[in-house]
């Protein structure tokens, strides 16, 4: 196939934000291999509709946005966990973990595992999974995070501070179970 | 700017998300409270742990083949 100079340019602009796409793709499919046909795909039809993108505006959330379109596509047909947060209710680990007597940095986050963390996150329902992805994995801003979502900044805050709280409360859960607090929230260690 | 305040505006801060003046009002409300100060410490380092957590680089193999691909 002969390309076109400005194919190319765009093709290379394009996959400096791969690591971006993948870590996306992954942590929304939990499946190397799911992740890397979706995220092919998704540089495939970026290239189709290169003209829509704008140039100056942000690539990586365009990007993003294809991505995550063709997941929930895919996604809605083969349903089977809830897409929104029951609500948890205000959980603040950091006031839970105080009340009860731990030290919450040092007792609890120092000792959760990455697998853990990762576990967390990718048992967040898609809808709040993504926000987390983009703003604490990526770094989006919310401004950049609504773009690549299609929802306004209020929608990004609101997702976000559920999906962590819900994020803290997993957390908990795990520490307890594994022992790193006791069920009250005070440390194993005695003081 | 009292504690109840500064936990609304903790999301924000810790996504450098506040206006420079919101920031210097919520950095004056941490140093005179350390519990905030704390407690924006613990939020702070559990995004650096979600980071940390979740990173992972494209498998070289996709990336090159990705790269044949699109060329
Ligand atoms: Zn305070």
């Amino acid at each position: 196939m002969a390309e076109s100079p400005a194919r190319t340019a765009f093709a290379e602009e394009a996959l400096t934000h791969l690591d971006t796409l993948y870590r996306g793709a992954l942590r929304l499919t939990r499946d190397p291999d799911q992740a890397q046909d979706l995220v092919q795909e998704a540089y495939l039809r970026a290239l189709r509709y290169q003209h829509s993108y704008q140039q100056g505006t942000n690539m990586k959330a365009w990007l993003f946005a294809i991505m995550r379109n063709l997941f929930w596509d895919r996604f809605k047909g083969s349903r089977k966990e809830d897409v929104s947060l029951d609500d948890v209710g205000e959980f603040v680990l950091y006031e839970k973990l105080r009340d009860e007597g731990a030290r919450p940095e040092a007792d609890v986050l120092d000792k959760l595992a990455a697998s853990e963390v990762v576990k967390a996150v990718e048992t967040l329902p898609p809808l709040h999974r993504e926000v987390v992805l983009l703003v604490d994995v990526e770094g989006f801003s919310y401004k950049d995070a609504a773009t690549a979502l299609g929802v306004p900044i209020g929608t990004v805050m609101s997702r976000l501070h559920r999906a962590r709280q819900q994020l803290q409360k997993s957390l908990y859960d795990y520490a307890v179970e594994s022992g790193i607090v006791r069920g009250n929230g005070r440390p194993q260690v005695q003081q | 700017m009292n504690c109840k305040d500064c936990s609304e505006k903790l999301d924000r801060f810790v996504d450098r998300e506040l206006n420079s003046t919101e920031v210097l009002e919520l950095q004056l409300h941490l140093e005179s409270c350390p519990d905030c100060q704390d407690h924006y410490e613990f939020e702070a380092h559990m995004k650096r742990l979600v980071k940390h957590s979740c990173d992972c680089d494209t498998p070289p193999a996709f990336r090159e083949k990705l790269r044949q691909l699109l060329s």
